[in-house]
């Protein structure tokens, strides 16, 4: 009996594990930008708008997921503590005032691997699990459930 | 030719993509159509007590209304060139006026000269509130409406000109420096009828400090009244007109009720912290000028709290004109057309004086992350010649108070 309590302990935490893994979100650019590393601090910036570059020289346009999808959530919640709504709200005040444009927006995973695949100067986020290798990692983010 | 200007940017801006793109340019990186909207019921003011949220609004006299907070508001953006955007804002709501000159809040061109430095021009917000250039936006910001006693005095929306921003990072944040120039107007509702100004030059310069949770405000911006049509025009050129041996201060209480000629300065602090739990925001501000109705000191405090999806909120808020009215001497000589003019003239100065507290208690409910839903109580007591945000048939002669009650759907899109 013990026994089998001890496999079936072993086989939900290695499936715990295993998920949690997988949900681990990779920050991706295209490998032209020449970037293989970031702080998250400078994701921040960028996905928040407070600049449009690194250390002043390379330009990074970033690209979100759709506004209901679950890793668009994940992203904000683990990258600044925010909600969606309250990302959408940050963003409305740049948006409506003219000052900036949010993050272009992507339908899913392969779509947002594509577009960074595709877009020089691009910045995205994928699940780990959707990763190749025509994209730089430069930072990733882990998701504590 | 204002009016001319803007049609003519707007025209070209909007006919240029409808003709030129595709769905699928529409949908690309070089045309952006947004837009933002409130769906709202208020009921404000009272039978002789008329309520207004801004002065270039209509007034509501009691009982409920749709239109009081309805908002829509739609925004092309378009890249013309790399760094080069154009930006037209248009925005349908219950004004008093609805020429195409009062419509279109935006019309403006803005060019990134270096990833830090940012230069615009054409049609664009006053950047003179922490919400000065999307109080129209309600998703953006938590309360139903802006604070009244803060954000109604400056009737000026929008200017013309230019404006150059400057953004460095600093330890953990981010300080921007902004200058702009232009010229300004409002045409607006006052107790007394309509007043239509225009100012020129408009000039101002703001500094910024951002951290993700902090921001901090300091504001300056001064203009130059160069005409005013008002229904005081006639009573102005009348007390020019009176002999001085009649009335000898007749003169001076013209020049005293004149706008035109006259600077005005603004200067404003503000504050806003947000850890995702607690929300905090509180602006100061002082207008001063020497036109006797445009001196104030208003100021506002707003603590929030979020419990997920739901923020309940309480806001205090004050405005006092700086100086008590100008007294006004009785005439030397009595007739029943000087003894007239002199109420008038007492009217005339005692109207815009500005004496009113509210407190704010509301919540908003992020009901989808694009749609909130907003309810708000203001409890709102005006003292006694106090009465300059109002519209009131006759001089305020007594304290009062009024309740203001607001349910607004707001959205982006």
């Amino acid at each position: 009996m013990m026994r089998y309590l001890f496999i079936i302990i072993l086989i939900s935490l290695s499936i715990l594990f295993s998920s949690r893994v997988v949900a681990d979100i990779a920050v991706i650019v295209n490998p032209s930008t020449g970037i293989t590393e970031l702080t998250k601090r400078q994701v921040i910036d960028i996905y928040m708008g407070r600049t449009i570059t690194v250390s002043n020289r390379i330009i990074l346009r970033p690209y979100d997921k759709s506004t209901n999808s679950a890793i668009r959530a994940s992203f904000y919640h683990q990258l600044i503590g925010r909600s969606v709504a309250s990302v959408n709200a940050y963003w409305a005040r740049l948006l409506f005032t003219g000052r900036a444009s949010p993050p272009r927006t992507t339908d899913d995973n392969i779509a947002m691997l594509k577009t960074i695949e595709n877009t020089p100067n691009s910045i995205g986020y994928v699940y780990f699990e959707n990763l190749n290798d025509n994209v730089n990692v430069v930072l990733r983010i882990e998701i504590n459930e | 030719m204002r009016s001319l200007i803007l049609f003519i940017i707007t025209y070209l801006l909007i006919f240029s993509s409808i003709h030129k793109a595709n769905a699928t340019d529409l949908k690309s990186d070089r045309f952006r159509l947004s837009g933002f909207g409130t769906i709202g019921i208020t009921s404000a003011g009272k039978e002789q007590y008329g309520y207004h949220k801004e002065f270039n609004h209509e007034a509501q006299f009691g009982g409920f209304s749709v239109f009081h907070d309805s908002v829509l508001g739609l925004q092309l953006d378009a890249d013309i060139i790399p760094n080069l955007t154009a930006t037209v804002q248009v925005v349908i709501e219950n004004r008093k006026q609805h020429d195409f000159n009062n419509i279109v809040d935006w019309a403006f061109l803005r060019y990134q000269i270096t990833p830090r430095i940012v230069a615009r021009a054409g049609r664009m917000g006053t950047d003179l509130f922490m919400l000065s250039e999307y109080r129209n936006v309600g998703f953006a910001y938590l309360w139903a409406h802006p604070v009244v006693e803060f954000y109604a005095p400056i009737t000026t929306s929008f200017y013309e000109g230019l404006d150059l921003q400057y953004t460095y990072p600093v330890a953990s944040g981010y300080l921007e420096l902004k200058v702009y120039g232009g010229q300004t107007g409002s045409d607006i509702a006052l107790s007394r009828g309509e007043l239509h100004l225009r100012a020129r030059p408009f000039y101002g310069a703001n500094a910024s400090f951002e951290t993700d949770s902090w921001k901090f405000r300091l504001i300056h911006a001064a203009t130059d009244v160069t005409a005013v049509r008002s229904p005081l025009t006639g009573l102005l050129d009348t007390l020019n007109q009176v002999p001085q041996d009649a009335w000898p201060q007749a003169a001076r209480f013209s020049s005293k009720l004149d706008g035109v000629g006259k600077r005005i300065s603004y200067y404003s602090a503000g504050l806003a912290y947000d850890d995702n739990n607690w929300l905090v925001q509180s602006e100061v501000a002082i207008l001063s000028s020497k036109w006797d109705s445009i001196n104030l000191r208003n100021g506002y405090v707003s603590v929030g709290r979020r419990f997920g999806p739901v923020t309940f909120y309480s806001i205090a808020a004050n405005a006092k004109s700086l100086d008590k009215p100008t007294q006004v001497t009785t005439p030397l000589v009595s007739s029943p057309t000087l003894n007239s003019l002199e109420s008038l003239t007492r009217n005339a100065f005692n109207a815009p004086h500005i004496n009113q507290s509210t407190v704010s208690l509301g919540l908003r409910w992020d009901l989808y992350p694009k749609v909130a839903l907003k309810a708000q109580w203001d409890h709102t007591w005006v003292k006694k010649n106090g009465g300059g945000l109002l519209i009131i048939k006759e001089p305020l002669n007594k304290d009062i108070t009024l309740n203001i009650f607001s349910l607004n759907l707001n959205f982006i899109f």
